[in-house]
């Protein structure tokens, strides 16, 4: 009965991934050399990331939301952005388009977080016999994640890759990145900040991945009409 | 350099990644509630069993209302508080006495029992009725001790976080779902190893002397006056048996007295014309079978030396007075001379002493009083008790009840001062005369603290004699006491006769989960699916087309290439 409620929440974890994955032209395109690499990449970017996290902030005892600390660890989240253009111009990717791309590499980010931060405790804990509804949310949030990382992506390689691009939107573009950049620091001081209960976090997280991924796919598919 | 500290805060890294790794396993493994719970005692007696025959459990929750309806409960834990047995009157007797099949019990004693409380001295809730509280213990407590109970039986204390558990069973239960595994609720777990049987449980008697003076000639031939009071306790559940009353009491009154006279008898001007023999016996609850043991290992010349033994029991029940058991009829001169000492001083201090003559019959096995032991090898002997009838078998031995809410103090101290006073009376030749030996704030006043505090620590400690090692701290804070006001304290250890088996595992931690139900994840896991689908049906038509994912449907293995 555990292990069921186990293959419920796995499900729900990484199974969009899957979906996406098998859904969208990036299987029939063999695109998975692409999401490796960029897991590999999110791997040494997430190791990095917690050297500079171990080398630069204090241990805090308690769980008092320190802003001076807090603006830190956002600078060190920045990190992440350093990974996602490495992965976008600097991998040599097989001839596949530029939409793909991002999606290749969103994707393998998304799933290489999903394992890193969801699978151990969901391991451990979701076959517990004790029910809470930690790890269905935390499923969810998985999902705001993979959302999350695409937009990344597809606004990444808007910024980066593409030319020729609608000099209006630029400084749409660089805000929307901005703003899904600072996400992650956003939802940590709702939460520790503010004292939010999970359900909300994870609403709120839910609710403006999928508003940031619809605005980026509109500016994405703005930018591909003058091209085309 | 970079590389030698970059190579450094990796290897912190690492440590820090299994450090929040662990701190995970242990955050996610926590359970909603953990409790220490105490199992009812299991035994034998010449072959059959008795008590509760299981330890571990592993079953949902109910609550008493489901007694009510017919449902069947066999694969369900009935959470019982104690005061919802009223109500419940048929409880008992269906699935305690019948053995109406259960999956488990757990009953819910209020706080004001549990023995880590008993610093606090009575009458801080008033509202609370002692009285009928006791009654309704000591009848539950010989229900289960006496019945074969084939499903654990577990008490623990009333407390927050279970009364929580208890008000969400009992919505539920009300609610018209009783929890099972299709439904959900709560689950209450005790892993527990299956009870094994105590190899040959011992029995520790401790004795000591106070010498008297020489007169002339060897000190074995003056006469020996003995005080005894058995120490061990037996009840419902060993874990919570403290017998404040039966029989710490007799134990702090014994350890009092032998104060009271090391006193006396250090100063060789005062030291009587009696040796006085102290014995805390064990083995009381089963026929006072330690004293049988001790008494046993006695000589012929020192068994023959002793005038008298007087018994202490359960001195501390109440205003009702003491009652002197004795088993040679009234007319015997030295149960005139006990009774008419004891009475005497008695009367100055506003006590009643009763007299009862119950004559001993040696074809039953049954002791009754501890005196009956040494009747039967022809020592004078009397038990001073503030019951007044005898107890049966298992009775009156310091079960749940006995608890030091429940034992008055003052009565404790009139009964030290009565028997210590006609003691001395006695040993000094004044009976009869109006004089104050142990008077109050003298140096040799009885001392209220120092009883305070050792009813105190017996009200702590459980005492069931097979469950106490032979050098358990209690036994040796005994000896070391005793070792304090008197001489020659040794200990004698013995094996515990016969008929009696006992089971070990007395407590354990209970672990309440909540949990879900398989509806639930069946449920969980189609809503998910349907998900799944609509998001890979939203996902090919915003990126191929609606007509991609008809043909996908049509030819599933054909993956026609198609550019977008």
């Amino acid at each position: 009965m555990t292990m069921f409620h186990f293959f419920n929440c796995a499900i729900l974890t990484f199974g969009p991934h899957a979906v996406y994955y098998s859904a969208t032209p990036l299987s029939e395109y063999d695109t998975l050399g692409t999401s490796v690499k960029t897991a590999v990449v999110y791997l040494v970017t997430a190791l990095v990331k917690l050297v500079c996290l171990a080398t630069f902030l204090k241990v805090s005892e308690n769980d008092v939301f320190d802003p001076s600390q807090e603006l830190l660890k956002a600078l060190i989240g920045f990190i992440d952005v350093a990974g996602l253009y490495f992965a976008l111009t600097q991998l040599t990717h097989r001839n596949i388009s530029q939409n793909h791309k991002f999606q290749a590499v969103g994707l393998g980010w998304a799933f290489a977080d999903s394992v890193l931060h969801r699978l151990a405790p969901l391991w451990v804990g979701a076959r517990g016999l004790e029910f809470t509804w930690e790890y269905v949310l935390q499923g969810l949030e998985s999902n705001a994640n993979l959302m999350l990382s695409l937009s990344l992506a597809a606004l990444g390689s808007l910024m980066w890759l593409r030319k020729n691009k609608p000099k209006t939107l630029i400084p749409i573009i660089y805000a929307c990145a901005g703003i899904v950049a600072t996400m992650p620091s956003i939802v940590s001081y709702l939460r520790w900040g503010l004292g939010w209960q999970l359900p909300k976090v994870v609403g709120f997280q839910l609710f403006t991945s999928f508003t940031m991924a619809l605005i980026s796919w509109q500016l994405f598919s703005a930018c591909q009409k003058p091209s085309s | 350099m970079m590389e030698s500290s970059s190579s450094s805060s990796w290897m912190y890294q690492m440590m820090t990644a299994v450090l929040i790794l662990i701190a995970c396993v242990e955050l996610c493994d926590a359970s909603t509630v953990v409790v220490d719970v105490y199992r009812l005692i299991q035994y034998d007696i010449a072959g059959s069993p008795f008590g509760s025959r299981l330890a571990s459990l592993n079953h949902h929750a109910a609550s008493s209302s489901l007694l009510s309806s017919s449902t069947d409960l066999s694969r369900a834990v009935l959470v019982l508080p104690l005061t919802e047995l009223n109500h419940h009157t048929s409880f008992i007797n269906e699935y305690i006495e019948q053995g109406k099949p259960l999956g488990g019990l757990l009953l819910l004693l209020p706080q004001i029992l549990r023995p880590e409380r008993s610093e606090t001295v009575g009458g801080h809730d008033d509202s609370f009725d002692k009285e009928n509280l006791k009654k309704q213990l000591v009848d539950l407590e010989q229900k289960l001790i006496h019945a074969t109970i084939n499903y654990p039986v577990y008490f623990a204390f009333e407390d927050e976080d279970l009364d929580k558990v208890l008000a969400d069973i009992k919505r539920n239960d009300a609610a018209g779902q009783p929890a099972t595994a299709t439904t959900g609720g709560y689950k209450l777990i005790v892993s527990s190893p299956a009870p094994k049987k105590l190899s040959s449980p011992t029995i520790t008697n401790i004795q000591g002397w106070l010498p008297g003076s020489k007169a002339d000639g060897d000190s074995n031939q003056l006469p020996t006056i003995a005080i005894v009071a058995s120490y061990d306790t037996f009840g419902a559940a060993p874990a919570l048996s403290v017998g404040s009353d039966s029989n710490g009491s007799g134990v702090v009154a014994l350890l009092e007295i032998a104060r009271l006279f090391s006193i006396l008898y250090s100063n060789p001007n005062t030291r009587g014309r009696y040796n006085i023999l102290f014995g805390l016996t064990s083995g009381g609850p089963y026929n006072y079978n330690g004293t049988q043991k001790w008494l046993k290992s006695f000589d012929q010349r020192l068994r023959e030396s002793i005038d008298y033994a007087i018994c202490l029991n359960s001195l501390g029940s109440g205003e009702n007075g003491l009652w002197l058991h004795v088993s040679k009829p009234p007319e015997n001169a030295y149960v005139k001379q006990i009774f008419e000492g004891l009475s005497n001083v008695a009367e100055e201090l506003g006590v009643t002493v009763g007299l009862k003559h119950k004559k001993i019959n040696v074809s039953n096995s049954r002791v009754a009083w501890e005196h009956e032991q040494f009747s039967r090898l022809r020592v004078t002997a009397a038990t001073l008790s503030g019951l007044s009838a005898p107890p049966d078998l298992l009775e009156s031995t310091g079960g749940l009840s006995d608890n030091r809410e429940f034992v008055n103090e003052a009565a404790v101290v009139k009964s030290v001062k009565v028997v210590a006073e006609s003691l001395a009376r006695h040993i000094y030749g004044q009976q009869g005369k109006n004089i104050n030996i142990f008077a109050d704030n003298s140096s040799l006043a009885v001392n209220p603290s120092y009883i305070r505090s050792w009813l105190d620590l017996m009200s702590r400690t459980p005492r069931v004699a097979p469950f106490l090692s032979k050098d358990s701290p209690f036994i040796t804070a005994l000896k070391k006491e005793l070792a304090d006001h008197v001489v020659e304290v040794n200990l004698q250890h013995d094996v515990l006769d016969g008929m009696f088996t006992f089971y070990d595992s007395t407590v354990s931690t209970l672990q309440i989960y909540q949990v879900a139900s398989v509806t639930f994840d069946l449920l969980l896991l189609l809503g998910l699916g349907s998900y799944l689908i609509t998001l890979f049906s939203l996902l090919v038509i915003t990126t191929r087309g609606l007509d991609d994912l008809i043909s996908l449907f049509r030819r599933p293995p054909s993956r026609k290439v198609k550019s977008v």
